[in-house]
């Protein structure tokens, strides 16, 4: 019955179009007068203190910070460049550099829309100059930018991985086999799509050996952020949150060398870092709040109840959070998706015996796949956005062959459990 | 009362700017602290609690600049489906509710910040922080952010009654995914221009 009331009333809340934070936060208080023993409001304060001091949660404003200084650093355009020269020969041609570059990028960048947006503003122009199938073009940009989130670092499993009380690094380490194995099956899929229709691929794009070699020096930088990052932490060096320090610096050398760092650079990069960590901190603040209400009034053991009454396998409840997951997918925002259920999904899915590690990388990659699902999908936005001609509908059917390969994956990770499970275990 | 909310937004930018200065400080000092432990087995300490607190009290002042951008997030799918002075409605609604939270955190944010000068907390760490600096700072955020939201609820209920819908959504309404993606799009774009000018 609390479950049932609970469940409703964030749905209307949140419906009513009340601002994410707020309206948990809101909810919170509704539960909280409705059930509980004693007023949690009182904790409001010291919780709202120890959540936005807490030194793992750091990370979230420092890889903002790193993405808008490596934004302006311009090292995607020429890291773009060098993938051309490496990538451009199979079939498919350009693509398989745009799903490259995202996966480079991604592997320093803990956003699936800074990913995207930065990678699309490069890589657009080519559709025109080389004739290619303009909706899978963008399908690679929208579903490639996704990668940005399963390959470390990734903001959402810092998120996740505070909420949970799950360790990052670990989230980190199961990320990386998963983020290869969707980056080589998004290139299969352009192979496939362009062995059979070959003129979606494109004209060829002159390459030569000297050329190549010539464009190593581009990707020096991005691949020394990526082991300075992500080294950092797999080596046991540095947490999280103090490899993405690092990375700041590291990414403010870089810009300082190709003498593009300014005081203006600086000031702005600031005020866009606040404005969007402000923004992610004050969903969590509502989310923590709700979530200790929710745990307060016994909601989570409800609901466990509710599963052991029908007898429910592990399976079936693990089958009906995947099926949850891609239907708000659709309409929901990501974000306030992935923050406003974790509270409710995770303890169901620990109960019924799985890993909160392995569950986290399932849960990126439903994540990943509500970004591209029409009709409410970030990436989508982002690419037609960037785009600036046609319909959101081209660029929903484009990202159509990626979303098979995202659910081919999600599978793939049910059945063998150990793609993302094997690298934490052998090093941690 | 446009020259309040023109105020009102030059202090919360210079606030997100002081507050992303912070944030760039402790991650210098962050940095600095990882240099000492490897290569002169010193530790400092104190680098992971000074970026808590400006994480706090980046978050605190940012809240009113993502409120004067109309940035926080809203789940629109209903918005965008209903008549025009519906989604106003709605719009006072959910600032309604916004400072209703706010308000309550805030409050109960001076509580904490009373309690640490009563006892004169100090942090249990190397650095022994009166915890009162860090939380007036912290305070002083949230309480900016609540006056701000009133003085936006209170011009828009203006607009409200006297039937200017549209004042109503420049200032409150919410932005739609597409123009979210629009504004990322124009940062990356300018930063790209400023390259190629180069």
């Amino acid at each position: 019955m609390t479950a049932a009331v609970s469940l409703i009333v964030l749905l209307v809340v949140l419906g009513s179009s009340i601002a994410v934070a707020a309206g948990m936060g809101l909810v919170g208080q509704i539960l909280n007068q409705l059930y509980s023993p004693m007023p949690l409001t009182r904790m409001l304060g010291e919780l709202t203190w120890s959540t936005t001091t807490n030194f793992i949660l750091t990370a979230i404003p420092f890889y903002i910070m790193f993405g808008e200084i490596l934004l302006r650093s311009g090292i995607a355009e020429r890291m773009y460049n060098a993938l051309v020269q490496w990538l451009s020969w199979l079939p498919g041609g350009l693509m398989h550099s745009n799903i490259g570059s995202c996966a480079l990028f991604g592997s320093v960048s803990g956003s699936s829309v800074a990913t995207a947006a930065t990678i699309g503003v490069v890589a657009i122009g080519e559709i025109d100059k080389h004739n290619y199938n303009e909706r899978l073009f963008l399908g690679t940009l929208a579903a490639g930018g996704t990668l940005g989130i399963l390959i470390p670092p990734s903001i959402n499993m810092i998120i996740y991985g505070v909420m949970t009380d799950t360790s990052v690094p670990k989230l980190y380490l199961a990320g990386f086999i998963p983020g290869f194995i969707l980056t080589l099956l998004f290139s299969l899929t352009v192979l496939i799509a362009c062995l059979w229709k070959p003129h979606w691929g494109g004209e060829k794009i002159p390459t030569s050996w000297q050329a190549r070699i010539r464009t190593l020096p581009d990707l020096v930088p991005p691949l020394a952020l990526l082991m300075i990052v992500i080294g950092a932490i797999f080596f046991g060096i540095a947490t999280a949150t103090e490899s993405a320090a690092v990375g700041i610096i590291g990414a403010l050398a870089i810009t300082a060398w190709r003498r593009r760092l300014s005081l203006t650079m600086l000031r702005d990069v600031c005020e866009a870092t606040v404005r969007t960590t402000a923004m992610v901190v004050a969903i969590l603040v509502g989310a923590f709040f709700l979530n200790v209400v929710i745990q307060t009034i016994g909601l989570t053991q409800q609901l466990g109840k509710l599963i052991t009454a029908y007898q429910l396998t592990p399976v079936q409840v693990l089958t009906a959070v995947i099926v949850l997951y891609l239907v708000l997918g659709t309409f929901m925002e990501e974000l306030s998706m992935m923050i406003s259920t974790i509270p409710i999904t995770t303890p169901l899915i620990l109960q019924a015996g799985y890993d909160p590690v392995w569950f986290g990388i399932l849960l990126v990659l439903l994540i990943q796949t509500a970004m591209v699902t029409p009709p409410f999908g970030i990436n989508i936005f982002v690419i037609h956005g960037i785009r600036g001609r046609g319909t959101l509908a081209d660029v929903e059917k484009g990202s159509a062959p990626f979303v098979v390969a995202l659910l081919l994956m999600i599978g793939l990770i049910c059945v063998f459990p150990d793609i993302a499970m094997w690298l934490p275990r052998i090093v941690g | 009362m446009k020259r309040l909310q023109a105020i009102a937004e030059g202090i919360s930018r210079g606030g997100a700017i002081v507050g992303g200065a912070m944030l760039l400080l402790a991650a210098v000092t962050i940095c600095i602290d990882i240099v000492l432990r490897y290569a002169f087995s010193l530790t400092v300490g104190g680098a992971d609690e000074l970026s808590g607190y400006a994480l706090a009290i980046a978050s605190a002042w940012g809240f009113s600049a993502a409120l004067l951008s109309r940035s926080h997030i809203r789940i629109d799918t209903v918005y965008v489906r209903v008549t025009k002075r519906a989604r106003a409605t709605l719009d006072l609604v959910s600032l309604a509710a916004f400072v209703f939270f706010a308000a309550l955190v805030a409050w109960h944010a001076w509580g904490v910040l009373r309690q640490s000068y009563v006892s004169g907390s100090h942090s249990l760490s190397a650095i022994e922080m009166p915890l009162v600096v860090p939380q007036t700072l912290w305070f002083a955020g949230l309480a900016f952010f609540v006056a701000v939201a009133l003085l936006l609820l209170a011009r828009a209920l203006f607009a409200y009654l006297k039937g200017d819908l549209d004042k109503l959504f420049e200032l409150i309404g919410s932005k739609s995914a597409v123009a979210e993606a629009e504004e990322e799009i124009i940062a990356v774009e300018r930063a790209f221009d400023s390259e190629r000018k180069q």
